[in-house]
Protein backbone atom coordinates (compact mmCIF):
# COMPACT_ATOMS: atom_id res chain seq x y z
CA UNK A 1 0.00 0.00 0.00
CA UNK A 2 1.32 3.46 -0.89
CA UNK A 3 0.72 5.94 1.89
CA UNK A 4 0.08 9.62 1.24
CA UNK A 5 3.08 11.84 1.92
CA UNK A 6 3.51 13.41 5.35
CA UNK A 7 2.89 16.83 3.77
CA UNK A 8 -0.42 15.65 2.34
CA UNK A 9 -1.50 14.28 5.70
CA UNK A 10 -0.50 17.55 7.39
CA UNK A 11 -2.57 19.50 4.86
CA UNK A 12 -5.48 17.05 5.05
CA UNK A 13 -5.67 17.57 8.82
CA UNK A 14 -6.24 21.29 8.30
CA UNK A 15 -8.58 20.87 5.32
CA UNK A 16 -5.98 22.45 3.05
CA UNK A 17 -5.75 19.83 0.31
CA UNK A 18 -7.27 20.37 -3.12
CA UNK A 19 -10.43 18.47 -4.02
CA UNK A 20 -8.79 15.56 -5.90
CA UNK A 21 -5.97 15.09 -3.45
CA UNK A 22 -8.47 15.22 -0.62
CA UNK A 23 -10.68 12.50 -2.15
CA UNK A 24 -7.61 10.33 -2.73
CA UNK A 25 -6.47 10.79 0.88
CA UNK A 26 -9.97 10.07 2.21
CA UNK A 27 -10.09 6.83 0.28
CA UNK A 28 -6.74 5.79 1.71
CA UNK A 29 -7.53 6.82 5.26
CA UNK A 30 -10.68 4.71 5.29
CA UNK A 31 -8.48 1.63 5.29
CA UNK A 32 -5.27 2.78 7.01
CA UNK A 33 -5.15 3.13 10.78
CA UNK A 34 -1.55 4.36 10.77
CA UNK A 35 -2.33 7.34 8.54
CA UNK A 36 -5.49 8.15 10.52
CA UNK A 37 -3.34 8.42 13.64
CA UNK A 38 -0.96 10.71 11.75
CA UNK A 39 -3.84 12.96 10.74
CA UNK A 40 -5.15 13.02 14.31
CA UNK A 41 -1.70 14.03 15.51
CA UNK A 42 -1.62 16.96 13.10
CA UNK A 43 -5.17 17.97 13.99
CA UNK A 44 -4.29 18.08 17.69
CA UNK A 45 -1.64 20.72 16.96
CA UNK A 46 -4.44 23.23 16.52
CA UNK A 47 -5.50 22.69 20.12
CA UNK A 48 -1.93 23.19 21.26
CA UNK A 49 -1.68 26.40 19.29
CA UNK A 50 -5.04 27.69 20.50
CA UNK A 51 -3.32 29.07 23.61
CA UNK A 52 -1.42 31.29 21.29
CA UNK A 53 -4.63 33.07 20.42
CA UNK A 54 -4.84 34.61 23.87
CA UNK A 55 -2.94 37.76 24.61
CA UNK A 56 -0.91 37.69 27.80
CA UNK A 57 -2.36 39.52 30.79
CA UNK A 58 -1.47 43.16 30.32
CA UNK A 59 -2.86 46.59 30.91
CA UNK A 60 -4.32 47.14 27.46
CA UNK A 61 -5.50 50.71 28.01
CA UNK A 62 -2.06 51.80 29.08
CA UNK A 63 -0.35 49.96 26.25
CA UNK A 64 -2.80 51.32 23.68
CA UNK A 65 -2.35 54.90 24.93
CA UNK A 66 1.41 54.50 24.69
CA UNK A 67 1.22 53.10 21.17
CA UNK A 68 -1.17 55.82 19.99
CA UNK A 69 1.11 58.53 21.35
CA UNK A 70 4.16 56.95 19.70
CA UNK A 71 2.35 56.57 16.37
CA UNK A 72 1.38 60.24 16.48
CA UNK A 73 4.97 61.24 17.28
CA UNK A 74 6.31 58.97 14.54
CA UNK A 75 3.99 60.55 11.98
CA UNK A 76 4.92 64.07 13.07
CA UNK A 77 8.62 63.19 12.85
CA UNK A 78 8.11 61.66 9.40
CA UNK A 79 6.40 64.80 8.14
CA UNK A 80 9.26 66.95 9.42
CA UNK A 81 11.89 64.74 7.78
CA UNK A 82 10.08 64.57 4.46
CA UNK A 83 9.36 68.29 4.59
CA UNK A 84 6.23 67.82 2.56
CA UNK A 85 2.59 67.03 3.34
CA UNK A 86 1.10 63.60 2.64
CA UNK A 87 -0.54 62.82 -0.71
CA UNK A 88 -4.09 63.41 0.47
CA UNK A 89 -3.15 66.62 2.20
CA UNK A 90 -1.32 67.77 -0.91
CA UNK A 91 -4.34 67.03 -3.09
CA UNK A 92 -6.49 69.06 -0.76
CA UNK A 93 -4.12 71.92 -0.38
CA UNK A 94 -3.32 72.59 -4.00
CA UNK A 95 -0.22 74.45 -5.13
CA UNK A 96 -0.65 77.71 -3.22
CA UNK A 97 -1.50 76.05 0.05
CA UNK A 98 1.54 73.77 -0.14
CA UNK A 99 3.63 76.85 0.43
CA UNK A 100 1.61 77.61 3.53
CA UNK A 101 2.17 74.03 4.71
CA UNK A 102 5.94 74.35 4.28
CA UNK A 103 5.82 77.59 6.22
CA UNK A 104 3.88 75.79 8.95
CA UNK A 105 6.56 73.09 9.18
CA UNK A 106 9.24 75.74 9.46
CA UNK A 107 7.22 77.48 12.14
CA UNK A 108 6.87 74.15 13.98
CA UNK A 109 10.61 73.62 13.89
CA UNK A 110 11.15 77.15 15.13
CA UNK A 111 8.66 76.54 17.94
CA UNK A 112 10.51 73.32 18.83
CA UNK A 113 13.84 75.15 19.06
CA UNK A 114 12.19 77.83 21.10
CA UNK A 115 10.81 75.32 23.61
CA UNK A 116 14.13 73.45 23.90
CA UNK A 117 16.09 76.54 25.01
CA UNK A 118 17.77 76.18 28.47
CA UNK A 119 15.47 78.62 30.25
CA UNK A 120 12.51 78.88 27.96
CA UNK A 121 9.76 81.32 28.52
CA UNK A 122 6.35 79.65 28.41
CA UNK A 123 5.32 78.82 24.82
CA UNK A 124 2.54 81.01 23.63
CA UNK A 125 0.32 80.96 20.57
CA UNK A 126 -1.71 83.94 19.42
CA UNK A 127 -4.34 82.98 16.88
CA UNK A 128 -6.08 86.30 16.73
CA UNK A 129 -6.06 89.68 18.46
CA UNK A 130 -8.23 88.41 21.24
CA UNK A 131 -7.19 84.75 21.80
CA UNK A 132 -3.87 83.73 23.36
CA UNK A 133 -2.79 80.18 24.19
CA UNK A 134 0.12 79.62 26.52
CA UNK A 135 1.77 77.01 28.66
CA UNK A 136 1.93 77.73 32.37
CA UNK A 137 3.39 75.85 35.32
CA UNK A 138 0.06 74.04 35.79
CA UNK A 139 -1.09 73.39 32.26
CA UNK A 140 -2.40 75.11 29.14
CA UNK A 141 -4.12 78.46 29.53
CA UNK A 142 -6.41 80.16 27.02
CA UNK A 143 -7.02 83.90 27.40
CA UNK A 144 -9.75 85.46 25.37
CA UNK A 145 -11.66 88.70 25.89
CA UNK A 146 -10.37 89.09 29.44
CA UNK A 147 -11.45 85.58 30.42
CA UNK A 148 -9.14 82.68 31.15
CA UNK A 149 -9.68 78.95 30.69
CA UNK A 150 -7.07 76.59 32.15
CA UNK A 151 -6.59 72.91 31.30
CA UNK A 152 -4.61 71.55 34.23
CA UNK A 153 -2.09 68.77 33.76
CA UNK A 154 -2.20 65.66 35.96
CA UNK A 155 0.39 64.59 38.47
CA UNK A 156 3.63 64.57 36.59
CA UNK A 157 7.07 66.01 37.11
CA UNK A 158 7.80 66.47 33.46
CA UNK A 159 5.36 67.91 30.96
CA UNK A 160 6.42 68.51 27.35
CA UNK A 161 4.71 71.44 25.69
CA UNK A 162 4.72 72.12 21.99
CA UNK A 163 3.17 74.98 20.09
CA UNK A 164 1.54 74.30 16.72
CA UNK A 165 1.95 76.77 13.89
CA UNK A 166 -1.74 76.49 13.12
CA UNK A 167 -2.83 77.84 16.46
CA UNK A 168 -2.61 74.91 18.83
CA UNK A 169 -0.84 73.97 22.03
CA UNK A 170 -0.01 70.42 23.08
CA UNK A 171 0.91 69.10 26.52
CA UNK A 172 2.25 65.56 26.80
CA UNK A 173 3.03 63.89 30.10
CA UNK A 174 3.19 60.57 31.85
CA UNK A 175 1.23 60.26 35.08
CA UNK A 176 3.82 59.40 37.73
CA UNK A 177 1.36 57.19 39.65
CA UNK A 178 -0.42 55.23 36.93
CA UNK A 179 2.07 55.50 34.08
CA UNK A 180 -0.72 56.61 31.72
CA UNK A 181 0.37 58.81 28.84
CA UNK A 182 -1.85 61.86 28.38
CA UNK A 183 -1.79 64.24 25.45
CA UNK A 184 -3.84 67.41 25.60
CA UNK A 185 -4.28 69.41 22.43
CA UNK A 186 -5.91 72.82 22.61
CA UNK A 187 -6.80 74.60 19.39
CA UNK A 188 -7.62 78.29 19.17
CA UNK A 189 -10.75 79.09 17.26
CA UNK B 1 -11.25 78.19 14.12
CA UNK B 2 -9.68 79.24 10.87
CA UNK B 3 -10.55 77.38 7.65
CA UNK B 4 -6.93 76.42 7.03
CA UNK B 5 -6.79 74.39 10.23
CA UNK B 6 -9.89 72.26 9.62
CA UNK B 7 -8.63 69.77 6.98
CA UNK B 8 -5.53 69.08 9.04
CA UNK B 9 -7.66 68.38 12.07
CA UNK B 10 -10.04 66.30 10.02
CA UNK B 11 -7.14 64.24 8.70
CA UNK B 12 -5.79 63.79 12.18
CA UNK B 13 -9.15 62.71 13.51
CA UNK B 14 -9.51 60.23 10.67
CA UNK B 15 -6.05 58.85 11.45
CA UNK B 16 -6.88 58.60 15.16
CA UNK B 17 -10.10 56.75 14.40
CA UNK B 18 -8.26 54.39 12.06
CA UNK B 19 -5.69 53.63 14.76
CA UNK B 20 -8.36 53.11 17.43
CA UNK B 21 -10.43 50.84 15.18
CA UNK B 22 -7.58 48.50 14.31
CA UNK B 23 -5.00 48.79 17.08
CA UNK B 24 -5.97 45.75 19.12
CA UNK B 25 -6.44 43.50 16.10
CA UNK B 26 -3.09 44.43 14.59
CA UNK B 27 -1.29 44.14 17.91
CA UNK B 28 -2.74 40.65 18.44
CA UNK B 29 -1.84 39.63 14.90
CA UNK B 30 1.77 40.73 15.32
CA UNK B 31 2.01 39.29 18.82
CA UNK B 32 1.03 35.85 17.53
CA UNK B 33 3.86 35.96 15.02
CA UNK B 34 6.67 37.45 17.11
CA UNK B 35 5.59 36.00 20.46
CA UNK B 36 6.38 38.80 22.86
CA UNK B 37 4.70 42.00 23.94
CA UNK B 38 7.57 44.47 23.74
CA UNK B 39 8.43 43.62 20.13
CA UNK B 40 4.76 43.42 19.18
CA UNK B 41 4.29 46.93 20.55
CA UNK B 42 7.18 48.36 18.53
CA UNK B 43 6.14 46.57 15.36
CA UNK B 44 2.50 47.61 15.72
CA UNK B 45 3.58 51.24 15.91
CA UNK B 46 5.85 50.76 12.92
CA UNK B 47 3.05 49.16 10.87
CA UNK B 48 0.61 52.00 11.62
CA UNK B 49 3.16 54.68 10.81
CA UNK B 50 3.93 53.00 7.49
CA UNK B 51 0.23 52.75 6.69
CA UNK B 52 -0.72 56.26 7.72
CA UNK B 53 2.06 57.78 5.66
CA UNK B 54 0.20 56.50 2.58
CA UNK B 55 -3.10 58.29 2.99
CA UNK B 56 -4.30 57.45 -0.52
CA UNK B 57 -4.46 53.76 0.47
CA UNK B 58 -6.83 54.50 3.34
CA UNK B 59 -9.80 55.91 1.45
CA UNK B 60 -11.68 52.61 1.26
CA UNK B 61 -12.03 51.38 4.85
CA UNK B 62 -12.30 47.69 4.05
CA UNK B 63 -9.37 47.70 1.66
CA UNK B 64 -7.39 49.76 4.14
CA UNK B 65 -7.99 47.14 6.85
CA UNK B 66 -6.68 44.36 4.57
CA UNK B 67 -3.77 46.49 3.49
CA UNK B 68 -2.89 47.27 7.09
CA UNK B 69 -2.97 43.54 7.92
CA UNK B 70 -0.53 42.85 5.11
CA UNK B 71 1.80 45.57 6.31
CA UNK B 72 1.58 44.15 9.84
CA UNK B 73 2.36 40.61 8.68
CA UNK B 74 5.29 41.72 6.54
CA UNK B 75 6.65 43.96 9.28
CA UNK B 76 6.58 41.03 11.71
CA UNK B 77 8.20 38.66 9.19
CA UNK B 78 10.94 41.17 8.39
CA UNK B 79 11.59 41.56 12.08
CA UNK B 80 11.90 37.80 12.62
CA UNK B 81 14.26 37.52 9.67
CA UNK B 82 16.38 40.38 10.95
CA UNK B 83 16.56 39.24 14.52
CA UNK B 84 16.38 35.42 14.46
CA UNK B 85 16.64 35.70 18.16
CA UNK B 86 17.40 32.69 20.28
CA UNK B 87 15.47 33.97 23.23
CA UNK B 88 12.40 36.09 23.63
CA UNK B 89 11.79 38.22 26.66
CA UNK B 90 8.21 38.09 27.83
CA UNK B 91 6.46 40.43 30.19
CA UNK B 92 5.74 39.13 33.65
CA UNK B 93 2.92 36.65 33.62
CA UNK B 94 0.16 38.01 35.81
CA UNK B 95 -2.90 36.32 37.18
CA UNK B 96 -5.88 36.67 34.86
CA UNK B 97 -8.25 36.21 37.75
CA UNK B 98 -7.96 36.08 41.49
CA UNK B 99 -8.81 32.39 41.38
CA UNK B 100 -5.61 31.62 39.49
CA UNK B 101 -3.14 29.96 41.82
CA UNK B 102 0.65 30.34 41.60
CA UNK B 103 0.73 26.79 40.24
CA UNK B 104 -1.67 27.76 37.45
CA UNK B 105 0.47 30.79 36.65
CA UNK B 106 3.58 28.69 36.47
CA UNK B 107 1.86 26.14 34.27
CA UNK B 108 0.62 28.82 31.89
CA UNK B 109 4.07 30.35 31.71
CA UNK B 110 5.64 26.96 30.99
CA UNK B 111 3.08 26.22 28.27
CA UNK B 112 3.87 29.53 26.61
CA UNK B 113 7.61 28.84 26.73
CA UNK B 114 7.01 25.35 25.38
CA UNK B 115 5.09 26.72 22.40
CA UNK B 116 7.67 29.43 21.80
CA UNK B 117 10.51 26.93 21.67
CA UNK B 118 8.66 24.96 19.01
CA UNK B 119 7.73 27.98 16.93
CA UNK B 120 11.32 29.13 16.94
CA UNK B 121 12.23 26.12 14.82
CA UNK B 122 10.15 27.48 11.95
CA UNK B 123 11.26 30.02 9.38
CA UNK B 124 9.66 33.45 9.58
CA UNK B 125 7.26 32.72 6.72
CA UNK B 126 6.37 29.24 7.99
CA UNK B 127 5.63 30.69 11.37
CA UNK B 128 3.50 33.49 9.93
CA UNK B 129 1.61 31.07 7.67
CA UNK B 130 0.90 28.70 10.56
CA UNK B 131 -0.32 31.51 12.81
CA UNK B 132 -2.55 33.03 10.16
CA UNK B 133 -4.04 29.67 9.12
CA UNK B 134 -4.26 27.66 12.35
CA UNK B 135 -4.59 30.36 14.99
CA UNK B 136 -6.39 33.17 13.19
CA UNK B 137 -8.27 30.69 11.00
CA UNK B 138 -7.81 32.61 7.75
CA UNK B 139 -8.40 30.67 4.50
CA UNK B 140 -5.27 29.73 2.57
CA UNK B 141 -6.13 32.26 -0.17
CA UNK B 142 -6.09 35.09 2.35
CA UNK B 143 -2.85 33.83 3.90
CA UNK B 144 -1.34 33.85 0.39
CA UNK B 145 -2.47 37.45 -0.11
CA UNK B 146 -1.03 38.49 3.23
CA UNK B 147 2.30 36.83 2.50
CA UNK B 148 2.28 38.02 -1.10
CA UNK B 149 2.87 34.56 -2.55
CA UNK B 150 0.94 31.80 -4.33
CA UNK B 151 -1.51 29.44 -2.65
CA UNK B 152 0.80 26.52 -3.48
CA UNK B 153 3.66 28.23 -1.65
CA UNK B 154 1.42 28.85 1.33
CA UNK B 155 0.42 25.19 1.41
CA UNK B 156 4.07 24.25 1.37
CA UNK B 157 4.80 26.64 4.27
CA UNK B 158 1.84 25.32 6.25
CA UNK B 159 2.75 21.66 5.67
CA UNK B 160 6.39 22.24 6.63
CA UNK B 161 5.37 24.18 9.71
CA UNK B 162 2.94 21.50 10.90
CA UNK B 163 5.47 18.73 10.32
CA UNK B 164 8.28 20.54 12.15
CA UNK B 165 6.02 21.57 14.99
CA UNK B 166 4.57 18.10 15.40
CA UNK B 167 8.01 16.49 15.50
CA UNK B 168 9.00 19.00 18.15
CA UNK B 169 5.92 18.19 20.22
CA UNK B 170 6.51 14.45 19.97
CA UNK B 171 10.14 14.82 20.92
CA UNK B 172 9.37 17.00 23.93
CA UNK B 173 6.57 14.77 25.13
CA UNK B 174 8.58 11.58 24.75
Amino acid sequence: MTHPSESDLALYAGNDLGWFARRRAQHHLAGCRQCRDEVEGFASLRDELAGRNELPALSWNRLAAEMKANIRLGLAAGECVRGEPSGAALAWMGGGRAVAACASVMALLAAGLFIERPSPPAPQVTASDSAVLRATANGIELNQGGQTLSLLDGRSDKVTYSAGAQGSMRARYVDSDTGNVTINNVYVQ
Amino acid sequence: MSEAVEPSLELRERQNRFVSDHLRRIFAQIYRIVGNVADAQDLTQEAFIKALQRQEQLKDEQKAAHWLSRIATNTAIDFLRRSRRAAFVEMDVKAESQDESPEDLLLRSEQRDFLEDGLRLLTARERAALMLRDVEGLPAEEVARRLNCSKATVRSHIANARIKFRRYMEKRKA
